[in-house]
This record gives C-alpha cells, sequence and structure tokens, in this order.
C-alpha cells in the first residue's frame, strides 16, 4: 500500500475553501456598497425635492423659468431606477435593503410627480409629459420586463419624458393610494397612466407607446437637445 | 441561489481544488533543471517505432532516433509496419537497408497495440521504447531519460515532456498551450506518483514490465492509457523525465481533433470504468484518490459547463430577438456612461471565481513553459482561451455518447 499525504488534501481543500470565502466576501461588501451609492443618491434627490417644496412654501410661488431649465427630476433619479433593478438582480427581491431603498424610491418618485403637477398647473411654460409605469416581478407579469425596456427607450429618448415606475405589489400605503385613485388593477400588468387620462393595461410595443403618448411630438429628443442646449 | 448557478460553483471549487492540489504539489518539490552529467550505464534499448500509412512523417521520425546521443551499439530501431497500404514500407526498406541500427517489420493490421506487441516478443535489451511515427526527439532526450532509470531501481517506465512540432494555424497553437499547461500537469502528477498515461510519442519502459503484467491490450484504442492503470494497478512505478523532450506533430483539422480527442476521453471513461476498484483507494495512493475521481469528475463537469453555458447563451440570443421583435426598439448602445461605471460590473462570487480559476491556469501555463523551456506567445495564448472551451465540449459530448452506447471510438 502507498504512503498517502492527506495533509495535502486537507491544505488544498482550506485553501480552495479561502478563496470561495475571500470572493463571497468581496462580492457582499461591494453588493453593500451599491446599497449605500443607492442609498447616498436618495439622499441627495431627496434634498433637492425638500428644497423645491421650502421654496415654493417660503415664496408662495415658483420661479418658473429656473424650474423649466433645471427640473427636479434629476439625471440621478432616472439612472437611480437602473441601480436599484442591478440591486435587486444581484441581492434578489427580498433583500430587506432592497424592498427599503425600493420604498424610499417609490416616496421621492410620487413627490416629485405631486410637486411637478403642482408645478405644471402654477407655470405655463411647464408642460412636462407624465407616466406612471405599474409593473409586477412576482412572476404575474411576463411582459412587465419588455414594457421596463420601452419606457427606458423612451426616457433615453425623451429626457423630458417623465416616467415614474411603481412596483405594483411594493408594500406602501403611499402608493396604494395613489394606485386607487389612478384606479389601477393589479391583475392587468403592466399599467400605464399617461398623464391624467384613465390608465392602459397591457405590453405596448414602441410604435404603440408613441400613438398613445402624441405629446411626445412636442418634446425634445437626446440628440436635439444636444444640439441646442 | 439558482439551482445551475449552484451547480457551477460546485464546478468551479472542483476545478479550483485541482489547481491549488497541483500548485501545492509544485512547490513542495520545484522540478529539477537539466544537468551535464551523463548516466554511468547505458542500457540496451530498442526504440519501436510503430506506423500505419505514415510515408509523410516516417523518415523524419527515424532520423531524429538516428541523431539521438547515444551509443550506437546500445540502441536499436524496429519500424512495424502495422499493414500500411501508402509509401511507409519502400521508406521503411529504404531506411533498414541504409542504417544498421533499424529493422523493419511487416504484419497485417490489426492496431497499434498488436504492432508494440509483436516488437516487445521479439526484443531483448533492458529497455523498449515506443515513439509515434508523427513525432520526433530531441538529441538528449534518451540521455535524460535514461537517467531517470539509473537514479531509482524501481522505476518501471517513464513520460517525456511532449511539445507541438512547429505550430503556425489557430488550431496547432491552440494545441501547444494544451500541451504545455499537460507539461506542467505532468510534472504535477509525477510529484504525486499518480501519472496516468504513457503517451505514443517517447515513453521507454523497462523490459521487465511486460514479463510482470503482460502485453498491450486494446484497451478502447487508448493502449498508453490502459498500460499506466494496470501498471498502478501493479504498484509499478512510473515517472516523467521533463528534461527528455519530445516533439509530436497535432491533429491540423478540427474533424481530425475531433476524433482523436474524442477517442482519448472515451478511452478515458471506458478505462475508469475497467479500473473502477482503483477510485477512491487508497491503496492506489493518489492516482486512486485525486487523478482518477478528478479527472471522471472533471469530464461531466466540463461538459456540464458548457452545456449550461450554451443553453443560458441561446436562450438570451433568443429573447433579445424576440424582445427586438416584441418593442421594435432599434438596435441602440446603452449610455458610455454606464458601461464604465463600477456599479454595473458583475461582481458575483461566481465572476470572481472565474476570475481567480482563469488566472490559475495562465500561473499553470507559465509554469509548463518554465519547465520545458518554451515559448508561449499571445497568439498562442488567445488561441487557446478563444476557442478550446468551444471544441472541447465536442469531443467531451461525443465521448460521453460513445461510452453509454460502448461504441468503439475511431483512431482516423
Amino acid at each position: 500500500m502507498r504512503t498517502m499525504n492527506w495533509q495535502k488534501y486537507a491544505l488544498a481543500f482550506i485553501i480552495t475553501a479561502a478563496i470561495f470565502g475571500t470572493a463571497f466576501y468581496i462580492a457582499y461588501r461591494l453588493d453593500r456598497a451599491r446599497i449605500a451609492d443607492i442609498r447616498a443618491t436618495q439622499e441627495a434627490i431627496s434634498i433637492d425635492i425638500l428644497s423645491t417644496e421650502t421654496q415654493f412654501d417660503l415664496l408662495g410661488r415658483l420661479d418658473c423659468s429656473a424650474i423649466s431649465e433645471n427640473p427636479v427630476l434629476s439625471d440621478e433619479l432616472n439612472s437611480l431606477a437602473e441601480r436599484l433593478s442591478i440591486a435587486e438582480q444581484n441581492l434578489g427581491a427580498d433583500d430587506a435593503d432592497v424592498i427599503a431603498l425600493k420604498k424610499q424610491y417609490s416616496l421621492l418618485q410620487i413627490k416629485d410627480y405631486l410637486l411637478m403637477q403642482e408645478i405644471s398647473t402654477k407655470c405655463k411654460n411647464v408642460k412636462p409629459v407624465f407616466v406612471l409605469y405599474f409593473y409586477s416581478n412576482k412572476g404575474d407579469c411576463p411582459s412587465c420586463s419588455r414594457a421596463g425596456e420601452v419606457l427606458t427607450y423612451l426616457r433615453q429618448t425623451y429626457p423630458d419624458l417623465r416616467i415614474y415606475s411603481f412596483d405594483y405589489h411594493l408594500d406602501l400605503s403611499a402608493l396604494h393610494t395613489l394606485e386607487s385613485l389612478r384606479r389601477v388593477n393589479g391583475e392587468k400588468l403592466p399599467a400605464f397612466v399617461i398623464n391624467d387620462r384613465m390608465p392602459i393595461y397591457g405590453f405596448k410595443s414602441l410604435d404603440e407607446m408613441r400613438t398613445l403618448i402624441p405629446e411626445l411630438k412636442n418634446l425634445a429628443t437626446s440628440s436635439t437637445a444636444l444640439l441646442n442646449p | 441561489m439558482e439551482l445551475g448557478t449552484l451547480a457551477i460553483d460546485v464546478c468551479l471549487f472542483i476545478a479550483l481544488f485541482f489547481e491549488v492540489f497541483l500548485l501545492i504539489a509544485f512547490f513542495e518539490r520545484k522540478p529539477s533543471t537539466k544537468t551535464r552529467e551523463m548516466p554511468k550505464h547505458f542500457p540496451s534499448i530498442t526504440m519501436v517505432v510503430p506506423c500505419f500509412n505514415e510515408e509523410k512523417t516516417l523518415k523524419s521520425t527515424i532520423e531524429s532516433l538516428l541523431q539521438l546521443e547515444y551509443p550506437k551499439e546500445k540502441l536499436s530501431i524496429m519500424i512495424v509496419d502495422d499493414g500500411s497500404k501508402d509509401n511507409t514500407r519502400k521508406i521503411s526498406e529504404e531506411l533498414a537497408k541504409q542504417y544498421r541500427q533499424v529493422e523493419y517489420v511487416f504484419k497485417e493490421n490489426g492496431g497499434k497495440y498488436t504492432a508494440l506487441n509483436l516488437a516487445i516478443e521479439r526484443v531483448q535489451t533492458d529497455l523498449i521504447g515506443c515513439l509515434d511515427a508523427d513525432s520526433f526527439v530531441v538529441k538528449d532526450a534518451l540521455i535524460e531519460a535514461v537517467k531517470k532509470f539509473e537514479s531509482d531501481p524501481a522505476v518501471m517506465a517513464i513520460t517525456p515532456a511532449m511539445k507541438v512540432h512547429k505550430p503556425t494555424t489557430i488550431l496547432e497553437l491552440m494545441q501547444s498551450v494544451e500541451y504545455t499547461f499537460g507539461i506542467f500537469y505532468k510534472k504535477m502528477f509525477d510529484n504525486l506518483a499518480a501519472l496516468n498515461v504513457l503517451p505514443g510519442p517517447f515513453s521507454i519502459y523497462r523490459k521487465e514490465v511486460f514479463q510482470k503484467i503482460g502485453l498491450f491490450r486494446h484497451a478502447h484504442n487508448t493502449e498508453d492509457m490502459e498500460i499506466a492503470f494496470r501498471m498502478h494497478a501493479h504498484g509499478l512505478k512510473i515517472v516523467n523525465a521533463h528534461t527528455a523532450l519530445v516533439y509530436t506533430t497535432v491533429p491540423t483539422t478540427l474533424r481530425s481533433l475531433i476524433k482523436q480527442r474524442t477517442r482519448w476521453s472515451q478511452g478515458f471513461l471506458q478505462n475508469s470504468r475497467d479500473y473502477s476498484y482503483m477510485f477512491f483507494n487508497p491503496r492506489f495512493g493518489h492516482f486512486g484518490m485525486f487523478v482518477l475521481p478528478f479527472g471522471f469528475v472533471a469530464f461531466f463537469a466540463g461538459l456540464f459547463t458548457a452545456m449550461y453555458a450554451a443553453y443560458h447563451l441561446i436562450q438570451a440570443t433568443s429573447m433579445r430577438a424576440l424582445d427586438m421583435y416584441l418593442t421594435q426598439i432599434p438596435p441602440h448602445l446603452s449610455p458610455v456612461s454606464n458601461n464604465l461605471n463600477w456599479f454595473y460590473l458583475n461582481t458575483t462570487m461566481t465572476s470572481f471565481l472565474i476570475l481567480v480559476t482563469f488566472s490559475m491556469t495562465i500561473v499553470a501555463i507559465f509554469l509548463g513553459s518554465k519547465i520545458a523551456d518554451s515559448k508561449i506567445t499571445a497568439k498562442s495564448l488567445f488561441s487557446y482561451f478563444a476557442f478550446f472551451g468551444f471544441i472541447a465540449p465536442f469531443w467531451l459530448a461525443r465521448a460521453a455518447w460513445g461510452a453509454a452506447l460502448a461504441r468503439e471510438s475511431k483512431w482516423r
């Protein structure tokens, strides 16, 4: 019988396990860093919104020219949705931090939506186009990801288009209120509320969305926006 | 975690364990460098060159043997023609006429192992070597091999360090990197006393090996693998002479490469079944505990990983096409800033593990090139990493299918 060096097996196993542990730890730390990054962005946006609200409260009026040039819904809030989606993919939709961030994000969107509605009433030069998009990632909405792609493309093409996306099943009372106010039926998702019109249900292609939002013709596209800053 | 991702992580754990184990073996005993020391005795040796339709390379192979730095009276060369239909006979007869060291024997076609056995039964020399008729030895290769036999009387067979002969095409360059990786892991298998194959190009045996364990067998067309398994079963020592260099020609077409590797892989599966009692049996040392089980698991892990990757690639591509069709979104690029931001990088545990496994493979290839003093070009490295992973699954799948149906693999 040959002599066996079992220590070699134990050592190789320990080193391999250590490599696995290190990879797991690095991945975990980076995921947490993502959460921190999202949280910091949300806080910054929160301050932006609060600042506009405070300005409104203090003066009882708005500087409409300033608002049209510097919309409240910043690019940061636009990219936040993508970042949140990445965090959701990596950490899972059930992760407590992800849920908390989604709630905060949804609240920020609702506040921004309400504020922009108020601004559009007061300022004649601001005519935003809103799309409230309700989706579900519980497996009951197979076409939601495609609907999200169409909206992402529209947002990239029309930077002034204000799209607010909400996870219909998110346990947030303010969101439930918005859903009932807009009479959104959660059994027919995806749902779109364009400006103040009645909800539209089911997947819509890019061309169909363009037909449903005729106001898009009045919005600048990203290329024209770049050419005419 | 998704079940498929979990299975991939298990495969990565196995691959990493394998590489870590070999690196430990490397740092325990680093390969010695070549010395100018000569052996004290020169045992008699017959180099057997079995051939079947080898008119293109036979002459060069024999000439490389004739140029070996070894006493002429101690070195005989026996060409065993296994029923060639081309000019092999004519070339061999001319060589036999021209050189006294060369003997030519013709026999009816019966397979490589029968050609080897015919020679073994005829020769009376201390050592018997085998050299495929498409391989070429370096001048001091035999001296280096003989030193191994001399340094340890228990050594019963030696394997060389194999390199690819003049690689030029992408396929040859890919194989040259694979052979360099092979130089590393074979040397480490040697450190573990667990070499699993005595390859056709330049393996040398003591004559008594065949008296103890018998002649070569058909062994599912992998007689060189089976003899190594049988030697381990009988406790006979095999070592790797990494300073004994041999160059071999490799398949130049994809079809012939897949056919060759299918034969090797299927032979491994079928020989593993024949010697299944050695698996996880400490009586056979690291060969039974490490090399055989890991070879077997690596086979199916490689197959699974390839199928998993192919499934996801096909699924993702078809979904993307369906999405584009349904959404009517024209092809466009994502904003560049997203691609550059760390936030959007894939930083899952699996991606880090793939990176570590990839890095360790590079280290192993680099060590292999150091051991055999060969150079690895960027082009050959690219050829290996870009294509090997796509081609290997074909022969793994064919071998698994062939073994399952007990279908005989083909030589050519």
